[in-house]
């Protein structure tokens, strides 16, 4: 529980950050995917964008928390 | 935590960190912490901290300026209103302005005063405050409260729970519904609202912040301050021994003890803390600030008031806690001369740069010309001859009107160096509505004659056509054959 609120809380900070930074200078009118321009309305391209940086943000934490946790084991292990 | 400046050891934590029992204890987060009500001075400043930044979030959106709401961040439209300007994602810099000064500003009060940010204006403090206060209301103080959970699951305890729970979540939805507010108009969300014609996104947001404002406040409370916020992490880069904290003057209270208010404290050899514990128990975080400043704390003085009411009781002196500095403590300063130290170097920086920064983008907000060019090269083609023998190039102006009068402005062209004349091809003036931007063709035309085969800078004059001092120069480039 204490690792998941460790993984969210700080990723949704920078899922905050990110999102605001990237769409002050993008417009997600501009924004094409594979080629096609995307057909979403302007607020589903900023809940979905959101999300997504949430979700990256959220992936980094958690393998920093998973690594952290494997050192941490290995010390208390050695003393 | 530790306190570099401090020079207090590291206070070990209420809650011992990790381990089962703690983790236990965030799924059954109340279970140990039953704030206490508490009166006095510090506890009515905070009510009319938490009345004062509710106002005004609950009441921006309902604002209305222009006959348009006065702070709107319309995401759709891509622009921001904000009382009279209307800003743009060119105007980002004002945005990381306002972060900066943010920054600043938390970093002077966290200097000079500790954590007054998170005791008395903190979102998550404000509406823990709030959900607290329907919790007494319905459930009664401290005491009936660990009655009631205690006691068995009867009628009495399961209407009472879900009167408050009904409270909480009506609150919440409120509040989601006001943040939205803040990105859709809130009358037009709450005629979506009553129409059940909300669209699916903002339903979302306003489920989602709703969600978010009645976990934090009614069940993570204090964990969100212990376990998520990072800025209680590196306060301590900000402290030093001249920041005002909330102590407890050890050199006064121990060795504490009960007696009996007549005793004489002399001669039972006792200090003024009577150890009765309301410090302890009026603490929204748990702690026992007696054993010095720990990284719970968040600074909300409820432990002064707590034992100012005591020492009154008693007939001691108050401020056995009270917000003093760890240099003050120590060398037993008064105020003056504990205030004195306040206003030192790094606090005069700090207030410095913040009033420096703050003057230069206001400043610059008040002097940001309502109008915004863009000129876009044809890229498709160079130069290209028309049939009277002039040489012709075309651009694209984007005008942006950022002000919310609807103007009309008239577009010149002149070389960068002097001499010919350039003529502009374009249905003038271009009217461009209040908020809005137009986007123009515009033509322009050189003849032979004047300007040698080449590459020449030329610049774009947009002018307002009612009021002259409102121009802004775009420049670009001209390609001569
Ligand atoms: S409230 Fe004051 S007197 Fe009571 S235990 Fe706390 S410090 Fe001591
Ligand atoms: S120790 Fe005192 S100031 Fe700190 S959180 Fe507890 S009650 Fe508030």
């Amino acid at each position: 529980m204490k690792h998941a609120m460790w993984i969210l809380w700080p990723s949704f900070l920078v899922g905050v950050v990110a999102e605001g930074v990237f769409f002050s200078m993008v417009d997600p009118t501009d924004l094409h995917l594979f080629g096609q321009p995307l057909e979403l309305s302007r607020s589903a391209v900023y809940t979905l964008g959101f999300f997504l940086f949430w979700a990256f943000a959220a992936a980094s934490s958690a393998l920093t928390c998973w690594l952290q946790h494997g050192i941490n084991g290995s010390e208390s292990s050695d003393a | 935590m530790r306190h570099p400046a401090s020079g207090l050891p590291p206070a070990p934590a209420g809650v011992s960190p990790g381990g089962s029992d703690s983790e236990a204890s965030l799924y059954e987060v109340r279970q140990k912490i039953y704030p206490r009500a508490v009166h006095g001075w510090f506890a009515r400043w905070r009510i009319a901290l938490v009345l004062a930044t509710q106002l005004i979030f609950y009441g921006l959106p309902w604002l209305v300026w222009n006959a348009r709401p006065a702070v709107l961040f319309d995401l759709g439209a891509r622009k921001f209103y904000v009382f009279g300007w209307v800003l743009w994602p060119q105007d980002f810099i004002f945005l990381t302005g306002l972060l900066v000064v943010s920054a600043l500003s938390l970093f002077l009060f966290t200097a000079v005063a500790g954590r007054l940010f998170c005791g008395y204006a903190c979102p998550q403090t404000v509406y823990t405050e709030i959900f607290m206060w329907i919790e007494r209301m319905v459930e009664g103080d401290r005491m009936q409260r660990m009655r009631l959970d205690r006691g068995p699951a009867n009628a009495v305890r399961l209407s009472r729970k879900a009167l408050k729970h009904g409270l909480w979540i009506g609150i919440a939805l409120w509040t989601g519904l006001t943040f939205v507010g803040y990105f859709t108009p809130i009358r037009t969300l709450l005629g979506e609202v009553a129409s059940a014609t909300l669209g699916p996104w903002e339903t979302f947001w306003i489920l989602f912040y709703s969600f978010a404002t009645y976990g934090n406040a009614g069940w993570m409370r204090e964990q969100v301050c212990k376990y998520m916020c990072p800025y209680a992490r590196f306060q301590s880069a900000m402290f030093d021994r001249d920041t005002l904290i909330i102590t407890y003057d050890a050199q006064r209270g121990e060795p504490r003890g009960s007696r009996s208010r007549s005793a004489d404290r002399a001669r039972l050899g006792v200090g003024d803390c009577v150890d009765c514990g309301i410090c302890v128990q009026v603490c929204p975080t748990g702690i026992d600030i007696r054993k010095g400043l720990q990284y719970e704390c968040i600074g909300c003085a409820a432990c002064i008031d707590g034992c100012d009411q005591v020492m009154d009781k008693m007939g001691y002196a108050r401020g056995l806690i009270r917000y003093s500095t760890l240099n003050a403590v120590a060398a037993k300063w008064d105020v003056r001369r504990m205030w004195r130290r306040v206003l030192r170097t790094r606090t005069l920086i700090y207030g410095a740069l913040l009033l420096a920064i703050t003057c230069v983008l206001l400043g610059a907000l008040y002097l940001r010309t309502p109008l915004k060019v863009d000129v876009i090269r044809d890229r498709a083609m160079l130069a290209r001859e028309t049939r009277d023998g002039m040489i012709e190039n075309v651009y694209r102006l984007q005008i942006m009107n950022t002000s919310e009068r609807d103007r009309r402005f008239t577009i010149t062209a002149t070389p960068e160096s002097g001499r010919a004349g350039l003529q502009v091809m374009a249905a003038q003036p271009v009217a461009v509505a209040g908020a809005h931007t137009a986007s123009v063709a515009v033509a322009v035309r050189a003849d032979p004659a004047n300007l040698k085969p080449g590459t020449y800078t030329i610049r774009f004059h947009v002018e307002d056509a009612d009021d002259p001092a409102l121009k802004v120069d775009e420049k670009s480039r001209f390609y001569m054959r």
